[in-house]
């Protein structure tokens, strides 16, 4: 299998939390975002005014259960899967303090 | 040459039991009995030229007289004999019809998962290819898609019995790992080219070719400009492509289901050059000019023929 970056591929990505007031719109819990998005790419959509306007929040997201480490197209590799799935990304607020973040 | 004959060297496809095949479509062909009655009436009307009742042309016999050929009929000393007008026969046209149909892994499981994309293509595909074989107005092909593209049933070959068809069910297992647009089209437009070649001994005959896409409607949004040109030169050729968007997500009144969404309100993220993110709706850069969204098999006949009506009254008024 072959998912070497062409630069600009995007996958289909589920957002849900358990978190009562972080909830989305239903209408927004669905979205294409770039293959090679990682982490902190995600959290900034999230943040973002036409999703929940927040005023950043670090946020970490699960994947099947085990946060994710790298990039999506890095998570969908090791896991044999192709960019045709439509990964469900569980958000919760980070653990990690956001001041201290530039010290990781 | 047929450009889409299997390839020897590529991993054979999976396929589906013929059993399991010949189930779904004696199940799926009962159950859009009447939507496939309904699609084949309406596009009789519009498929068919009417008869026309102009008196025209210039020919040595006819019933009414040519009154502008009478002095050039006379001055050439009866030599340019041509005078006479008669009632013009439409000319007959024929179809090359390809149905071609999304068999990537974002379709979804067809069996397990009911409200699938992959499902509601499958009854469309079943539901159409029997209007247009009851139509009896030309050959009708079906092509498969996803990272390659392949023949699941001839232009040339019959459509007539549950046994073609569930051999062409047999073939869409959405397996395929990518969903690969600009190839498609590509293949449907040289597919289009020999086809055309091959028919062209019949003569005397206008032909039409029109590729139907049965997909989710999720392409790559890179390739949305790739598209362009191909779209352009299939308009060229004369090949008319309509995008039929499989979206289950919403039920037959229109409400959202739970824990779908619909391609219409799907957005996309990029990041600008600034970083920001910056979110679209993904139906804004679709290049395809002819297309429909259907949320239910039942919206199908009517949407489709009311496209192909206004097509037929752009080109014909051009
Ligand atoms: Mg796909």
């Amino acid at each position: 299998m072959d998912h070497s970056t062409e630069s600009g591929a995007q996958v289909r990505v589920t957002f849900t939390t358990q978190e009562e007031d972080i909830q989305l719109d239903e209408s927004k819990r669905q979205l294409l975002v770039p293959a090679d998005i990682r982490r902190y790419g995600l959290s900034r959509i999230l943040n973002s005014e036409s999703m929940l306007d927040t005023n950043s929040i670090p946020f970490d997201f699960l994947v099947n259960g085990s946060f994710l480490r790298g990039s999506l197209e890095e998570y969908l590799n090791a896991n044999g899967l192709s960019l045709e799935t439509n990964i469900t990304l569980q958000y919760v607020r980070s653990l990690i303090p956001p001041t201290y973040e530039a010290s990781f | 040459a047929i450009h889409l004959a299997d390839d020897a060297d590529k991993p054979p496809r999976p396929l589906r039991d013929f059993n399991e095949a010949l189930n779904m479509w004696t199940t799926f062909q009962t159950k859009t009995q009447s939507l496939s009655m309904s699609l084949s009436s309406q596009l009789r009307l519009i498929l068919t030229p009417s008869q026309s009742t102009k008196l025209s042309g210039s020919f040595r016999t006819g019933k009414r007289l040519n009154i502008k050929k009478i002095i050039p009929y006379i001055a050439s000393s009866y030599k340019r004999d041509k005078i006479w007008m008669r009632r013009a026969i439409p000319t007959k046209r024929s179809y090359q019809i390809l149905l071609c149909v999304d068999d990537s892994q974002s379709m979804g499981d067809t069996l397990n998962n009911s409200g699938s994309a992959g499902r509601l293509a499958l009854e469309s595909l079943v539901m159409t290819s029997r209007a247009l074989t009851m139509l009896e107005v030309g050959q009708v092909g079906v092509l498969g898609f996803g990272t390659d593209v392949f023949v699941a049933h001839r232009l040339t070959d019959p459509f007539a019995s549950h046994d073609a068809g569930a051999r062409v069910l047999q073939q869409f297992t959405f397996k395929q790992e990518g969903t690969d647009m600009v190839n498609l089209l590509r293949r449907t437009i040289d597919h289009f080219r020999d086809a055309r070649l091959t028919s062209a001994s019949q003569g005397g005959e206008d032909l039409w070719q029109l590729a139907l896409i049965l997909s989710d409607g999720l392409v790559q949004s890179k390739d949305h400009a790739r598209l362009r040109p191909l779209l352009r030169e299939a308009m060229e050729q004369r090949v008319m492509v309509v995008f039929i968007v499989m979206d289950d997500a919403r039920d037959a009144q229109g409400n959202a289901k739970k824990g779908s969404q619909s391609v219409l309100d799907l957005k996309e993220a990029r990041f600008g050059s600034d970083g920001m993110p910056v979110i679209h709706r993904y139906l804004d850069s679709f290049p395809f000019q002819y297309y429909l969204i259907v949320h239910h098999l039942d919206d199908l006949p009517g949407a489709l023929a009311g496209l192909l009506r206004s097509w037929f009254s752009e080109v014909q008024g051009s």
